[in-house]
């Protein structure tokens, strides 16, 4: 079982904290969602796993030992960092197989990873022609080619058309589901919650959650129901009856937390009270995040302690 | 990781870009092109060396060499691709003699072949005037030579690793030999002779009577490499990529 591990990691560029003090296992045979806005410090985190940044403090090994120490990397760790990253002038089974012969892999891996990833047929063709779609294939096919324990994967949906979206949703599932420890970046919330099931969210290079997706949704995301009547105070009391504590509104709606339409609805007419209007007012995942990281902002806004 | 495997995923990498592929040709084409338009010139000249005349076409030769090392290594910090192969060789030092290797080795081909050519076809042209080379001198004009071009190699991968663009290699390294060697070495005498082009250039004449000899004057270019190469390396090692 190989997981990453991060143990207060701190990286400093000229006295800004890319990433600060973070400290997350991500564990084998589930996804895990890297969320975070655009410099939140995902790829830096994701460059200092790999050795090629080095920490200012703290550590980041992969099952247990630092990346630079792993015998022939590819076969522990595949990662895609920057679909532009291939040479433009290069052929994609070049490109791949130069990977393939630095850590000594079997060269028919090169095959079957541009089979999987369905660039075989444009295999032959120079990177420079092919679409940003067709780029993110090929670092994920890089990233396939030792059959790794670990996966990591920058904004990997990033130019994929729908297809291709619904394409890497499944990988990453299949990914996890051998057992592979599988770790994505993005920054769209709702994308992340169609294939991720943990989450850990990035904001100014700080850690702001590291929990399962389902608690996530259940911690941060409340139904809520707004209502419209003529008649306030028989409304007051049914809810108050049934338990829920209802939020009167200057333009004269009220706002139920925490409730459904259904119950409100089926109780409000048992009742009597003249309804006028009744909608479901849930945030939204994408909310939640974004007043996750927003609060974050602020937080980092503040004169920092030198 | 053991070097042999990543020495030839480098060498791969040469084979598959055109453009070194094309610098490569360059290094050979050019330095039988001017050695062979030499072989025509006039003979006349007090200063006539006939084994430089033969192995002129160094001039642009070299040229050809400095781009070849320089556009192998600026190709690593094209677009970050020395992320993809520094997470697949993550120890820095192997990845970095590996690549090395690879940019001396075709370049050492290339510069002998090329002047073993060169003197062949410059020979034809000067005739009677050239005659007088023995055996030991035309072997080492272009056993130097060879070497020459490939330190030049080097000398630009180095320096591009250190700079980390080709660009910015090419600008400073062409003007050099080109021009400031010239200028420079004609004002200040003695120690023009250690500059890494001119005391390189020894090994390709007949006659010479400066501080350095034939091979005494490689070495001092062997050693402007090394500090090229060596500060590449230190610039490697200790950055973020």
């Amino acid at each position: 079982m190989t997981s990453i591990d991060l143990h207060a990691l701190t990286k400093e560029y000229g006295g800004r904290r890319a990433v600060d003090d973070l400290t997350v296992t991500v564990r084998p045979g589930r996804v895990t969602g890297f969320l975070g806005p655009n410099g939140a410090g995902k790829s830096t985190t994701m460059r200092l796993v790999l050795g090629l940044d080095r920490p200012t403090s703290g550590t980041a090994t992969v099952g247990g030992r630092p990346y630079a120490a792993l015998g022939a990397p590819l076969r522990h760790v595949g990662a895609l960092l920057d679909a532009h990253a291939a040479h433009p002038s290069r052929t994609a089974r070049d490109h791949l197989r130069i990977l393939a012969l630095g850590n000594r892999l079997d060269a028919r891996r090169v095959d079957e990873v541009l089979a999987e990833t369905g660039i075989a047929a444009v295999a032959h063709r120079r990177v420079k022609t092919y679409s940003l779609g067709m780029r993110q294939r090929l670092g994920i096919a890089a990233a396939l080619l030792g059959d790794p324990e670990v996966v990591m994967l920058d904004e990997p949906s990033n130019g994929l058309d729908p297809e291709g979206i619904v394409w890497l949703r499944g990988l990453l599932r299949r990914l996890a589901a051998e057992g592979r420890t599988v770790l994505v970046s993005s920054h769209l919330m709702n994308e992340t919650a169609s294939f991720a099931d943990h989450l850990v969210v990035l904001g100014r290079g700080r850690l702001l959650a590291d929990t399962p997706m389902r608690e996530f949704i259940h911690a941060r995301v409340r139904p809520r129901v707004r209502v419209r009547t003529t008649d306030a105070a028989a409304l007051g009391g049914v809810l108050a009856r049934h338990g829920h504590e209802a939020v009167r509104h200057e333009d004269g709606h009220w706002s139920v937390d925490d409730a459904r339409v259904d119950d409100i609805g089926r109780a409000l007419s048992a009742a009597g009270v003249p309804v006028l209007e009744l909608a479901a007012e849930e945030g939204t995942l994408e909310q939640a995040y974004l007043d996750l990281t927003a609060a974050a902002t602020e937080f980092a806004t503040r004169p920092q302690e030198v | 990781m053991p070097f042999v495997p990543v020495l030839r995923a480098e060498w791969t990498k040469v084979r598959t870009l055109r453009s070194l592929y094309g610098a490569l040709l360059a290094v050979f084409a050019a330095t039988i092109a001017f050695s062979a338009v030499a072989g025509v010139s006039d003979t006349s000249d007090p200063e006539f060396d006939p084994l430089f005349m033969a192995l002129s076409g160094v001039t642009p030769g070299q040229i050809a060499a400095i781009s070849f090392g320089a556009l192998a290594m600026s190709s690593e910090y094209h677009g970050h691709a020395i992320r993809i192969s520094l997470a697949a060789v993550p120890r820095r030092g192997r990845w970095f003699a590996a690549k090395l290797t690879a940019v001396a080795l075709p370049a050492l081909a290339v510069g002998l072949a090329g002047a073993l050519a060169a003197l062949l076809a410059a020979r034809a042209g000067l005739g009677p005037a050239a005659s007088g080379l023995s055996a030991a001198e035309q072997v080492r004009g272009v056993v130097g030579c060879g070497v020459y071009l490939t330190l030049m190699a080097l000398f630009a991968a180095g320096l591009t690793a250190l700079l980390r663009s080709g660009t910015a290699t090419l600008s400073l390294m062409i003007p050099f030999v080109l021009i400031v060697s010239f200028v420079i070495g004609d004002l200040a005498g003695g120690l023009t002779d250690f500059l890494p082009d001119r005391a390189g250039q020894v090994v390709l004449h007949e006659s010479y009577d400066g501080s350095v000899g034939p091979w005494t004057g490689l070495a001092v270019t062997a050693l402007w490499t090394a500090a090229a190469v060596g500060a590449g390396a230190w610039k490697l090692r200790r950055s973020d990529v």
